[in-house]
């Protein structure tokens, strides 16, 4: 009879991907499988006698290397390798080596093969890997974090909610309602009261080109008079935000909150309008409690109120952040309330101390900037004021960047250890005076003016003039596109190591008793925002979120498809890694962007090493694309 | 005639005798193995049950899980204490295979290979007992002990044997195996059968050795 294989199946589940096989598929394989002890005696008959296959470490330390004796990877308990050869047909070129005896399961490539044809996520997992993309893998039955050092309540959280946010095309409730721009304004009116709907899509040969609500009919037609003949597209707002049906509603409500809007339309990719999201759309999904968090800070009437508002963003975010799952969405949404709560700071300011007495831009910077804020990030602001301001002027703003700045602290947003905020004054400078501070910077690199910079270049514009801000980040481009800050910035970044030892193992960042501790923010997120920006820098791109920027970058020459699509990839992998951890660790003073790579999943462990790869082998091209000028 | 018969019988053992120890000089490596538990009601081979026996046949470097086996082969167990140490409660065995049928199965693949055991004395009583009462000759090649290898080994490394220390855990962490949750006959026989490969590469991975010349290490 044929034995239960108790221990290989435990061992399987926690294999991947052979935790995606259903318990028949792995009961079988296990009747199939080859143990063989391997030691310095017997490693050249490992492939000389059993190639080609699948081979799996179950004990022991193997360092694999390429023909020309090469390290290419050391091999430890639960790591695959053979696998290019099986996929390809070709021979196995590379060496084995031992570094500690120990037992490798072999699969036989037929074996192998019919797992593929029965498991469809068996076959998925194979193919991804050998493409070296295998980071957007995710699987379910991974007891996610580690049960040792990760309290219930990431067990609880994954359990009670589905995994995947809601998308946008989804929760559209019904078809786009839609007019040509001839239509006159009684033709709209009169369509939103047969469809009983707030507001239309303008569509001209298939393309949005406009919408029309209910208060636009109030405010732009009523109010000024206007005759109910005049063509739509003389009222209608042109061009307006947009979301794809692709996205995710928690996407499309930090633009309904970032640009102020109650009708958001939804798109295909090739730009069909599909339908209207509406803030009544986003407060009957359960995920849109974000939506009342936003209109309850934006309804708050003095500052007291706003910080007892507040105070509920972190263990809201937490619950939030649990549900959806969603890095980027999390860092957008924290970005959308933190420019919330600066622009009510503004109003009550203004309240008191009369309106701005000249145009001004309030400007976030770093994570804010980029949009990828977590709950411990701290303040990065600054102001771009207008040229040739008296003393009572700069009174004002200097008045506007404490209470500012003092507000978001006691909301919650930490003060700047490196005093990067509106309330010092070498943060409130005129487009001049930024672009003389900038030129100082590309010019003399010191590695302190290197890394300011790479938080002022990271900018967005949350209150204030839109053409001085359009003006100074043109400028503040042109000032990026130097070749000799270029290569300084390109150096700096090559100084950073990735935690990635020989034989591609981890190699702690941290010191004292976590010392084998990985700072994934510093050492992963961090380098790729950096990567990223030089490139956008070298094209002159104005866009601060780094996954914005790869889009941007698609067409670049000087950064390849496939290396492109690899960084957004691992930034969003090492995101979400650093969002679930913070979601572990939280109320802990357990560090929130270190952690423990031995408490991983294997599969997450694999991941994190494959990410890690990509930053390292992306960082080489830095520095061989820009490091050499200058 | 009684004469030329009893010529003959003696020629054939002459011829298997050689042939045995033909097959012992050859080098250990060569050889077929089959590393073997029992799951017993008891320590005494002669009032205790074998409740169950694993094996699974290794052919250096490879163990080979196609080649494995494990049955309950008792049906009405006497199952006193014993529960506790391998597990086995009544409903397993419900679906008992007939004794006589799993030895047959283990006669055929021990035919000129070498038993494996932790203990091997121990395993070899009860089931050289359970086949003589159904009529079954088991002919091993050799039989090889992890356990008096290990603490040959261990002696001659000058080491103080302490209490707990030729335990099958215990020996195999000492070659850095990994450590195994179930205890039962199969897996005890794969623990053991990769403890042997482990001590035998040790021992003799860089030379040309015999089966004798190992076998001569574990006594």
């Amino acid at each position: 009879m044929q034995p239960d294989f108790a221990e290989l199946n435990r061992f399987l589940l926690d294999c991947p991907p052979f935790d995606q096989l259903n318990a028949d598929q792995r009961q079988w394989i296990a009747g199939q499988i080859k143990a063989a002890y391997i030691n310095e005696h017997n490693v050249d008959e490992l492939f000389a006698n059993y190639s080609p296959a699948l081979y799996i470490v179950r004990s022991g330390g193997f360092d694999l290397l390429a023909p020309d004796g090469q390290l290419i990877e050391r091999l430890e308990s639960h790591d695959l390798f053979g696998y290019p050869s099986l996929l390809t047909g070709r021979a196995i070129v590379n060496q084995l080596e031992v570094v500690e005896d120990g037992i490798i399961y072999i699969v036989a490539a037929a074996d192998f093969d019919h797992l593929r044809q029965t498991s469809r996520a068996f076959e998925h997992y194979f193919i991804r890997a050998h493409e070296q993309r295998f980071l957007t893998e995710s699987s379910f039955s991974q007891p996610q974090p580690h049960p040792k050092t990760y309290p219930e309540r990431a067990a609880l959280s994954s359990a009670s909610y589905p995994q995947r946010a809601a998308l946008a095309g989804e929760v559209v409730q019904r078809a786009a309602v839609c007019l040509c721009s001839t239509a006159t304004i009684q033709e709209a009116a009169q369509a939103m009261r047969a469809e009983k709907v707030s507001s239309i899509m303008v569509v001209d040969d298939g393309r949005l080109v406009g919408i029309l609500t209910d208060r636009d009919l109030r405010n732009r037609v009523v109010a000024q008079g206007l005759n109910y003949d005049i063509h739509i597209n003389a009222v209608m707002t042109q061009a307006p935000a947009t979301i794809g049906a692709k996205q995710s509603l928690v996407d499309a409500l930090a633009l309904m909150t970032q640009e102020n809007i109650h009708h958001l339309p939804v798109v295909e990719e090739d730009g069909k309008p599909i339908g209207m999201l509406t803030n009544t759309d986003m407060m009957r999904e359960q995920k849109s409690e974000p939506v009342m968090l936003i209109s309850a800070l934006n309804k708050v009437g003095d500052r007291e109120a706003l910080v007892a508002e507040a105070a509920h963003i972190p263990e809201y975010m937490h619950s939030f952040a649990a549900r959806v799952n969603d890095a980027a969405a999390v860092g957008r949404l924290l970005a959308s309330l933190t420019d919330t709560m600066t622009r009510k700071l503004i109003d009550f300011y203004e309240q008191e101390h009369g309106v701005a007495p000249a145009s001004y831009v309030w400007l976030a910077f770093g994570s804010q900037g980029r949009e990828d804020q977590t709950l411990s990030s701290d303040q990065d602001n600054g102001l771009l004021l207008a040229n040739d301001l008296n003393q009572a002027q700069l009174d004002w703003f200097a008045g506007l960047g404490e209470f500012v700045c003092e507000g978001l602290a006691d909301c919650g947003v930490p003060k700047c250890p490196g005093n990067i905020m509106a309330s010092n004054p070498e943060c409130r400078r005129t487009r001049a005076g930024w672009l003389e501070r900038f030129q100082s910077w590309t010019e003399s690199p010191t590695p302190k003016a290197l890394m300011y910079c790479q938080i002022f270049f990271d900018s967005r514009n949350v209150r204030g003039n839109k053409r001085l801000y359009q003006a100074y980040r043109e400028d503040v481009a042109k000032l990026g596109r130097s070749d000799f800050f270029l290569g300084n910035l390109a150096r700096l970044q090559s100084n950073v190591q990735v935690p990635l030892g020989l034989f591609n193992r981890f190699r702690g960042t941290e010191s004292g008793k976590d010392s084998d501790w990985v700072d994934i923010k510093r050492y992963g997120i961090a380098l790729i925002n950096d990567i990223v920006r030089l490139y956008s820098l070298h094209e002159g791109l104005t866009e601060p979120r780094t996954l914005t920027r790869l889009q941007l970058l698609e067409s670049c020459k000087l950064l390849n498809r496939k290396d492109n699509q690899a960084l957004a990839e691992a930034w969003q992998f090492l995101t979400q890694l650093r969002l679930q951890h913070q979601l572990a660790v939280w109320g802990t003073a357990q560090p929130k962007n270190a952690l423990d790579p031995d408490e991983l999943s294997t599969l997450k462990r694999r991941q994190l090493k494959s990410a890690f790869r990509i930053v390292k082998d992306c960082q080489q091209g830095v520095g061989l694309k820009f490091g050499r000028i200058g | 005639m009684q004469m030329k018969a009893l010529l003959g019988k003696w020629k054939a053992a002459l011829q298997n005798y050689w042939q045995r120890q033909r097959r012992l000089r050859k080098s250990w490596r060569q050889q077929r193995y089959v590393a073997l538990d029992l799951e017993t009601s008891g320590l005494e081979p002669k009032s205790d049950q074998v409740l169950a026996m694993g094996w699974v046949v290794i052919e250096p470097p490879v163990l080979d899980y196609q080649q494995a086996q494990y049955f309950v082969t008792q049906a009405q167990p006497d199952l006193k204490q014993s529960p506790v140490v391998h597990g086995l409660v009544r409903r397993d065995f419900l679906d008992a295979t007939p004794p006589q049928q799993a030895l047959e199965q283990l006669a055929t693949v021990l035919n000129g290979a070498v038993l494996v055991c932790h203990h091997v004395q121990f395993d070899w009583q009860f089931l050289q007992r359970l086949a003589k009462q159904h009529q079954v000759k088991l002919q091993p090649l050799a039989k090889f002990d992890t356990l008096t290898f290990e603490a040959a080994r261990l002696r001659q490394q000058q080491h103080h044997i302490a209490r707990g220390s030729l335990t099958l855990v215990a020996c195999r962490q000492r070659f850095g195996l990994p450590m195994y949750e179930a205890h039962h006959a199969y897996s005890d026989a794969v623990a053991c059968g990769e403890l042997f490969l482990a001590q035998a590469y040790q021992y003799a991975g860089s030379s040309e050795a015999s089966l004798q010349e190992l076998l001569a290490k574990a006594k």
